[in-house]
């Protein structure tokens, strides 16, 4: 595990200190692209671009997969075929994700102009990808239509594992329903929460796949996250080393913001 | 009576919203199947019918016949299967390993299993495809079996980990004075306990490999080795997209998903959300 994992890491970090085609030229840099990337503003702007989608995608895959969390938690009838169904976008591959969605925004053709156009809510078909303001919504959209089952998976089990004699004992001591919420279910559910919302924000902060197939980071770079640009600086213009670079401060904000939550959850929790 | 009523609108209110909710999951893949369905007419016709005038095959029958899906398809399985059962070895042997031993560096272990889940795939990406290159492995089946069991051995023994932890340690003593030895032990009791375990850790790894993109993008360039999602995603870069093949492949590419999960779903629900529940 050490090999397969420490040492491609290692590695990265290794690449990163070269001018390199990673065939016949290795030129030794130091810190060079470091201080170039830190000081390019285009770079930053793709971090906030980055920041962006991930705040939208895991807000959202929270917000759904918590609300039906909660829903699928009571007694109600059909719940497992509705759990069933409801977990169904999990099952799809990141790629079918991107093309469905992609065929659903389709301009002249796509599902989502004609039901609008038929409900008279727009006159003239919207280009959902190619409209700079949509744009990373449309993606983000797509996002949380994947990502939220396994939010609800995670969150309907830390539910299931509150023991009921809690609430049994609150509801004796005269709680109502908002107090056994506030009191029970939100510090119950504290641990998971905290799992699921670091994995979560590191995975869509490095997300690729379905930005990549639904705009390639188009129009002009308003979905140009950051995995993109360093997919394309990698294997489009062949600067290994620099984006590598970009790859390594990428970790580095992914370890920063776990470390960040576990501090402001585990406070708010003493 | 009006508590009555507050009860039976809030129920109302709650199928209401798991409904909406239902309905925004069909629609697409309906949707997808009836593209599936039409003919190449059909798909640009103005408005579009939900239901094809001439329901056609002819989008399966071409995926297979037009297209290298059958060799992508193989690929797929090949990789992933293979990959899938190594993991699950390594997995296996390094959670009980893990939940019955005390050794020196055992919290670290268990950090950096975690730990390796953070990492951004992409920072992996430039020393595998190196990496990869070095060892002559470009465009070979064992390139994607490396690189997917390293990113599901740390997470697949956090969860068998998990499941072992829930086998009491009596039953392993019992079999020591009986005279088993560790392998056996593990073998014959503590393996044959832990199957919902096992086959909840071989379904999440098999689909992490199945629904992989990037790594087999990079990894295979030649067309006789690409996968499915990799094959599924260049139907898009062509002149004309071809909307009902390409909703064709990806039912189809769904498939085997779907028939796993229908049938082991309840494992794998508790596998996953295990580890993180108890953690």
């Amino acid at each position: 595990m050490l090999v397969l994992i420490a040492y491609p890491l290692l590695y990265g970090v290794y690449i990163s200190g070269f001018n390199t085609n990673l065939l016949n030229k290795w030129d030794f840099v130091g810190l060079k692209y470091y201080i170039q990337i830190l000081s390019d503003t285009e770079f930053l702007n793709k971090i906030w671009i980055t920041l962006k989608y991930a705040a939208l995608v895991v807000a959202g895959n929270f917000v759904v997969g918590m609300s039906l969390a909660l829903l699928l938690n009571r007694e109600i009838k059909f719940r497992l075929l509705f759990r069933a169904i409801l977990i169904l976008p999990w099952l799809f591959p990141d790629v079918v994700v991107a093309l469905l969605w992609k065929w659903l925004y389709n301009p002249l053709y796509g599902l989502f102009n004609y039901l609008l156009q038929s409900l008279h809510l727009i006159n003239t078909p919207i280009e959902w990808l190619d409209s700079q303001h949509f744009a990373l919504f449309g993606v983000a959209i797509a996002s949380v239509w994947k990502g939220y089952p396994l939010v609800m998976i995670m969150l309907l089990a830390g539910l299931q594992s509150i023991s009921k004699d809690l609430y049994e004992a609150a509801e004796i001591d005269g709680c109502n329903k908002w107090q056994l919420f506030r009191h029970i279910t939100i510090p119950g559910l504290m641990p998971v929460t905290l799992v699921v919302l670091i994995l979560e924000t590191v995975w869509w902060f490095k997300h690729f796949t379905i930005v990549w197939l639904l705009t390639a980071g188009g129009p002009i770079n308003v979905t140009s996250v950051v995995s993109i640009d360093i997919y394309r600086t990698a294997f489009q213009s062949f600067q290994f080393g620099r984006a590598s670079a970009m790859a390594v401060i990428v970790f580095v904000i992914c370890l920063l913001m776990s470390y960040v939550y576990r501090r402001l959850l585990e406070t708010n929790d003493q | 009576m009006t508590n009555k009523k507050r009860v039976a609108l809030g129920n109302g209110l709650v199928y209401l919203i798991l409904l909406a909710m239902t309905v925004a999951v069909l629609i697409p893949v309906l949707w997808m199947l009836s593209t599936s369905l039409k003919n190449d007419t059909e798909l640009f016709t103005i408005p579009p019918r939900w239901i094809p005038e001439d329901i056609t095959f002819a989008s399966y029958q071409r995926i297979w016949e037009d297209y290298p899906f059958l060799n992508y398809f193989m690929n797929s399985i090949m990789v992933v299967s293979l990959s899938t059962l190594i993991a699950l070895v390594f997995s296996c042997l390094a959670g009980y390993g893990v939940s019955r031993f005390r050794f020196r560096g055992k919290g670290m272990f268990l950090t950096f299993l975690l730990v390796t889940q953070m990492f951004p795939s992409i920072m992996l990406l430039i020393p595998f495809y190196k990496i990869i290159q070095v060892m002559g492995l470009t465009n070979t089946h064992l390139a994607l079996i490396l690189t997917y069991i390293s990113f599901t051995i740390p997470l697949c023994s956090w969860m068998m980990l998990g499941y072992f932890q829930g086998i009491p340690k009596e039953l392993d003593e019992a079999a020591a004075i009986d005279g088993c030895g560790r392998l056996r032990t593990f073998i014959q009791i503590v393996f044959p306990l832990s199957l919902p375990g096992v086959s909840a850790t071989a379904i999440y790894s098999f689909i992490t490999g199945w629904n992989e993109y990037m790594y087999a993008l990079v990894l295979t360039q030649s067309e006789k080795m690409k996968t499915v999602p990799v094959g599924i995603g260049q139907l898009i870069g062509q002149y004309k997209i071809m909307w009902n093949d390409m909703m064709a492949a990806s039912l189809v590419a769904t498939i085997p998903l779907s028939i796993l999960f229908v049938f082991f779903q309840k494992y794998l629900i508790s596998g996953l959300t295990a580890g993180a529940v108890k953690s």
